[in-house]
């Protein structure tokens, strides 16, 4: 362990627990600010200190997938104005192929200034509810250029020593379908960020801008440290691992990711070659936003109390080829690049659970379903509603369930209060409620999935959603049974028709889009898991009498009991039938006849 | 029912002496007898888990005796508790059943599907109080604006009112979308199971909270009826045993508002009294502010395993709108949901760290001094107390600074080991960081301080407030021994000590007035606002408060009634309370009420906006006030044990200070001003005046901390 001289490790750490709850400040700063649901309540932001060099010291405790992502996009601000940095300044960037992630997420960055000397940077992304281009929510699918997915910021001044740029600001106004919502949640970022400087500048009164900036660098150091003494204390060897995405909304053809994880001493390295060609369609993740992803799967994979900084990227490195799904190049379009991150992170895991088989649990659903609706109410003003019924529920893992409905570990999303979409939007909410069997099988079974589904109440509106897992199942590990699939079904109680993981269509007043998530994977072998366990799930009805028998289980009368003859019987047969159990975690398609959609 | 006359010292007449604050703890039931004359006693009994009235009967009885009174002497008894609390946590509440909105019944477990934990692989969600089976569906369906959907059909209704029966179930929650617009549907399916199962408790969401948020209000619901039962039960036996032992007067109980309430409303409305025990001490430093004329205060409580903050602004204290129990509270609790069971009621707003003199020391991985979450609580505790305990914790290391008495605490009935906490600190701490022992313990005197300084930021600045405009007003058993340093680093320059600062919370029991709190969710903007609507709305909650006073013997001209309204900018997130100017609306009103929003709004956050204002609810606090003040003039210890003579010894300051020899004196003797260095050495607790501060007794028999310029 390496010191820096003069700096004491107590002093580090008042500083480091100083700046992440400034960073938190400026996160309730941003809830209470906005105007969005999706930034409001669905919460997707986050906040983030810097140091003078453009690396991250501190994340508000607001989502882990993000916590990669800043830095990239500030290096661009950075490589783009050089010197021509300014007190006062403010800094916009929401370009994919200058560091930033999808359009949506806006970028705005404050440098820090104390006598005219650079010391540090405030950020806070959010993701806007609309952004422009041809579909409202900006989260479209089925883009095939960048250009299509909105305005397009790149690095630019927002502030200009205080002054604000009052063209870019029409610019904005002018472009997007909801400007009050995206520009009120603009302020509200520009409040966090300035309230961040506030802070960080406390600390220099307290501390002196020397001793500060020291300290700023060698918190990194010390997260740098503890990541490395975490690596070390993993496995070396080389594990791969292969998860998919079902298909691009344009073609049927799967899109492979494929990864090899090399562990050695106190570095990881993440290797993709190999992974498909970039889609023509808009769900590839740009380079900076894989790594994010990958850096988030490995924090929880090593230890999630590791402060969020650039420290803890340093020990990993990613490799991806140029013009693959996971590094794709302009004019590629990304707007639903969230969908590819996901599934970069369940590649990570699906790999380190090759090398942590005792630790890591088995795939959380990955529906990743998000789903916008924008139209014209009768006076001509616009709506766009956009929310995230998003990765879902946990997979069983090696001492628990997963947890029903719950968020994936690389996320941290909240749910919209019906009432308060019922209150805000054309749309009304008939049902939420979890889907029964939808967990996969497991002596640890998968958390439920959620069904969630939407009616307009207004003449008409397009729906666009991006969703996934209809065609490849969420993955048990150590034996256990894939969760089932996502799906969406139009007019459930009419046509009911299945529609494809992603799509766009018009609607109109009473009309329902009934989204069904996928479950988690099932964790060890279904026909270890305690009979009473799989009783007490058939009592509370998130596991059917039919459901059971995948574990063996027979269950009947009234009230149900376990038939413990039978039990005993079915299970010796099926575990003739099926012959050995695979332990390491491998990626199934799904067939229509496991998980036919038909929710209870 | 013991709704006397004299309720709160309502009457005129004023017939005993002394009353009674009860305070349960996990560890200790605190009991604090304040007189009229402001002579108190302190008694400290053992907490009695199977059965909580015990431990309260018993500190009372030693109480009366030690002070020679007959029960009859006794005015009042107010309780904080834990009861609900422990039942939530524990499990042990009521098997309850919900009926709900069709296709809604996993609201209530979904819950808003955050978790507590970033990054955490194994999370696991809290078990839900009501198990699916027992949430019963009923076709029915409300707009946000209250017109009937879809009727409520009778038929599923008395299928599920069959189940009901079938399952035994003795509480019943019911919560249906969009009630707070139009509780018809409740309404009835009230009367049905009042009508059905006579005998089973209900609790309704439109009566308990018309607010808008369906799982906030579900699971509000249903925590009153999961505790609702148990808490009936406990109340109704302690009144019992309080009459049996002669003692016939109300018992009030603290709500975590920071109002008291009747026993009878604690009863029916057990959630206004969840959390009530930390909120009494911040009540207490509330009324100890309006007597010493300071209106803005920080409260720091430091005890055992955690540390709390709370803000007084204005001579107002600071009421959150919802907070999750048993959601591991910590400052990150803002932004980190899903720990807990959320409860929608207003309750004075603390933030909390694992940062108490129990927590336990260490260094990470990477090479940093870290100290708790994990502590070394009661049992074996810090490593001085020599009762097995290895790992070092705060406690050791304000030991090793000379900060607490080396030889012992308790005026000396309990010894320390002083050289055992040097080893631990030096083995675990100095050795490992290459730090002396000297630098070892203040590090950690000055990490958990920085912790701490967090749960105050989380209430100031994290607000938009200056912490340097507050007094800080310490207690809990460590709150002396760190406040200056603490103040020093936020710098705040006034610090209060209150007296007996170890069982503070109790006191707040004996100053907090009774309080009823209404709310309705009135979701308007002020363009749609149909004046004559919203008065009605403000005079039915008024009449409900007034109406409730009088039946506690509190004759109109001693009812205090404030109305608030929670309102924001169209189309914005949270809500912001502000107070409502006048008392009526009309248009002169909403110019008022908008002004006072801007000016609320750009102290938090900065900025005021020019857009059109939204009402989300209209709040009525009712209150009911003493005819004399609840705070004495001045309180004086009759606890038996003397004073420590004075003494000195070495004591460690910080780089700048080192070690200085420093006076050792006993409260009374700061009658005189005295500068630091100095310690002041009291029976439960110690309070350090380092250099540079200066330390007196005013009026009330408080210390008075103040920074020299």
């Amino acid at each position: 362990m390496t010191e820096r001289q003069g700096l004491d490790p107590v002093t580090r750490n008042i500083i480091k627990n100083y700046l992440e709850s400034a960073a938190d400040t400026m996160a309730v700063t941003v809830v209470r600010t906005a105007r969005s649901l999706v930034v409001r309540d669905n919460m997707d932001f986050s906040t983030a200190i810097f140091n003078a060099d453009g690396d991250q010291v501190a994340q508000g405790l607001t989502l882990p997938f993000h916590m990669g992502a800043m830095q990239p996009a500030l290096d661009a601000v950075r490589k783009h104005f050089g010197d021509d940095v300014r007190p006062g300044d403010i800094f916009a960037n929401n370009d994919p192929y200058e560091g930033a992630s999808h359009l949506p997420d806006i970028f705005l960055f404050k440098p820090i200034f104390v006598n005219e000397l650079l010391m540090g940077w405030t950020c806070v992304i959010a993701h806007h509810t609309d952004i422009g281009g041809r579909v409202a929510g900006g989260n479209a699918c089925d883009n095939t250029e960048i250009y299509q997915e909105g305005l397009r910021l790149p690095p630019i001044k927002l502030y200009e020593e205080g002054r604000l740029n009052a063209a870019v600001w029409r610019i904005i106004e002018k472009n997007v379908r909801v400007p009050d919502k995206v520009l009120g949640d603009i302020r509200a970022q520009l409040s966090a960020i300035r309230q961040g400087e506030r802070e960080v500048l406390r600390l220099v009164s307290d501390h002196g801008l020397e001793n500060l900036k020291n300290y700023m660098t060698d918190i990194i150091d010390y997260t740098e440290r503890l990541t490395r003494a975490e690596i070390e204390g993993l496995p070396d060897g080389s594990w791969s691992f292969t998860d998919y995405v079902d298909d691009d909304g344009f073609s049927d053809d799967p899109i492979a990711i494929k990864l090899r994880v090399t562990i050695e001493g106190d570095e990881i390295l993440l290797d993709f070659t190999g992974t498909s060609p970039q889609a023509k369609g808009s769900i590839n993740p740009n380079f900076a936003f894989t790594k994010s992803a990958a850096y988030a799967a490995l924090k929880g994979l090593t230890n999630p109390g590791i402060t969020a900084n650039a420290g803890f990227f340093r020990p990993i490195k990613v490799i991806a080829t140029p013009g693959s799904y996971v590094n794709p190049q302009h004019p590629a379009p990304v707007a639903a690049r969230g969908l590819g991150g996901f599934r970069v992170a369940h590649t990570v895991f699906g790999a380190m659970a090759k090398a942590l088989p005792d630790r890591v649990p088995a795939a959380w659903g990955g529906g990743e379903i998000g789903a916008s609706f924008g139209g014209y109410y009768p006076d001509g003003k616009a709506f766009v509603f956009l929310e995230f019924n998003n990765d879902g529920p946990r997979g069983g893992g090696p001492y628990a369930d997963g947890a029903d409905g719950a968020t994936a570990p690389v996320t941290n999303q909240s749910n919209t209060p019906i009432e308060s979409i019922e209150a805000d939007q054309p749309l009304r909410i008939t049902r939420y409620s979890y889907v029964p069997d939808s967990g996969g099988a497991g002596v640890f079974r998968g958390g439920l999935g959620v069904i969630r589904e939407y009616e307009l109440t207004a003449a008409e509106a397009s729906v666009q959603i991006r969703s996934d897992r209809n065609k490849f199942l969420p993955w048990g590990a150590q034996g256990g049974s894939p969760g089932s699939q996502t799906h969406s079904i139009l007019n459930p109680d009419g046509e009911n028709r299945e529609l494809p993981s992603k799509f766009l269509m018009d609607v109109k007043r009473g009309d329902v889009y009934r989204s069904v998530q996928a479950g988690g994977g099932g964790y060890g072998d279904p026909l270890e898991r305690d009979p009473e366990a799989v009783l007490y799930d058939v009592l509370q009805e998130k596991v059917t009498v039919g459901g059971a028998l995948e574990y063996g289980v027979v269950v009947s009368g009234e009230p149900p009991e376990v038939d413990v003859e039978s039990t005993g019987k079915l299970r010796d047969r099926m575990r003739r039938e099926r012959g050995p159990l695979t332990l390491e975690p491998r990626v199934e398609a799904a067939s229509e006849a496991r998980h036919p959609g038909v929710v209870l | 029912m013991i709704r006397a006359a004299n309720f709160l010292g309502a009457s005129v007449v004023r017939m005993t002496r002394f009353r009674a604050g009860v305070d349960i703890g996990g560890t200790f039931t605190d009991v604090v007898f304040l007189g009229d004359d402001g002579s108190v006693l302190v008694r400290k009994v053992a907490s009695t888990p199977d059965d909580y009235a015990e431990a309260v009967l018993n500190g009372i009885s030693l109480g009366i005796e030690e002070l020679g009174l007959s029960p009859g002497d006794i005015g009042e008894v107010s309780h904080g508790y834990t009861v609900a609390t422990n039942a939530i946590l524990e499990g042990k509440g009521e098997r309850t059943a919900l009926i709900t909105t069709e296709g809604f019944r996993d609201v209530l477990e979904l819950a808003r599907i955050r978790t507590p934990r970033l990054y955490d692989l194994y999370y696991q969600k809290p078990v839900p109080l009501v198990e699916r089976r027992l949430r019963f569906e009923v076709p029915e369906r409300m707009t946000f604006q209250g017109e009937v959907l879809k009727p409520l059909s009778e038929a599923s209704l008395s299928e599920v009112l069959d189940r009901i029966e079938a399952s035994g179930v003795r509480s019943v929650a019911v919560s249906l979308l969009h009630s707070y617009a139009n509780p018809s549907h409740e309404e009835r399916i009230t009367e049905a199971v009042r009508e059905r199962l006579p005998g089973v408790t209900l609790s309704v969401s439109s009566e308990l909270l018309p607010e808008m948020r369906e799982y906030e209000r579900t699971s509000t619901t249903v925590i009153n009826a999961y505790v609702r039962p148990v808490v009936a039960e406990y109340l109704s036996q302690l009144s019992g045993e309080l009459r049996k032992t002669g003692i016939g007067v109300p018992l009030t109980v603290m709500q975590s508002n920071g109002g008291l309430a009747p026993v009878e409303s604690a009863i029916e409305k057990p959630i206004y009294c969840i959390e009530s025990g930390p909120a009494a001490g911040v009540v207490g430093a509330y009324h100890l502010g309006k007597r010493l004329g300071i209106d803005n205060i920080l409260t720091f409580d430091m005890g055992g395993t955690t540390a709390k903050a709370s803000m007084i602004e204005d001579g107002e204290m600071l009421l959150a709108p919802e907070y999750e129990v048993g959601g591991g509270m910590s400052v990150g609790h803002r932004l980190l949901k899903g720990g807990g069971y959320i409860l929608r009621v207003p309750s004075i707003d603390l933030a909390e760290v694992s940062a108490g003199g129990g927590s336990i020391v260490w260094v990470d991985r990477g090479g940093s001094l870290q100290s708790g979450p994990q502590s070394a609580g009661a049992v074996p505790g810090p490593v001085c107390y020599g009762r097995g305990g290895q790992e070092p914790t705060v406690t050791d290391a304000n030991v090793s600074l000379g900060y607490l008495n080396p030889d012992h605490l308790l005026g000396g009935e309990f010894p320390l080991d002083a050289d055992a906490a040097a080893r631990a600190l030096r083995d675990r701490v100095g050795g490992p960081l290459g730090m002396s022992d000297t630098e070892a313990a203040n590090g950690v005197h000055l990490l958990v301080n920085s912790n701490m300084a967090r749960a105050l930021r989380a209430v100031s600045t994290e607000r938009g407030r200056d912490p340097r405009r507050f007094t800080l007003v310490a207690f809990g058993g460590g709150g002396p021994i760190h406040a200056a340093g603490l103040a020093d680093s936020l710098g705040i320059s006034r610090i209060v000590v209150p007296p007996s600062p170890g069982v503070f919370s109790a006191f707040g029991l004996l100053f907090a007035d009774l309080e009823h709190h209404f709310v309705q969710t009135h979701f308007k903007a002020f363009a749609d606002l149909d004046f004559r609507e919203a008065n009605e709305i403000l005079d039915r909650l008024r009449g409900e408060g007034r109406e409730l006073l009088r039946a506690e013997g509190f004759d109109d001209s001693r009812h205090q009634v404030v109305t608030q309204l929670d309102m924001k900018y169209v189309g914005q997130t949270s809500e912001l309370t502000v107070s409502m100017p006048q008392s009526r609306f009309g248009p002169e009103a909403l110019e008022e009420i908008g002004a006072g929003y801007g000016v609320e709004h750009e102290k938090t956050y900065g900025y005021q906006s020019d857009e059109p204002f939204q009402l989300v609810n209209i709040r009525v606090v009712a209150r009911g006030l003493s005819d004399e003040s609840r705070v004495p003039e001045r309180i004086v210890s009759v606890s038996g044990a003397a004073e420590p003579a004075s003494t000195d010894r070495d004591i460690y300051f910080g780089r700048a200070g080192g070690w200085l020899r420093t006076p050792v004196v006993g409260r009374s003797s700061l009658a005189v001003r005295s500068e630091g260095p100095l310690v002041v050495e009291e029976y439960d607790s110690t309070t350090v005046v380092p250099p540079g501060w200066t330390a007196s007794l005013d009026d009330l028999g408080n210390i008075a901390l103040e920074r020299m310029e």
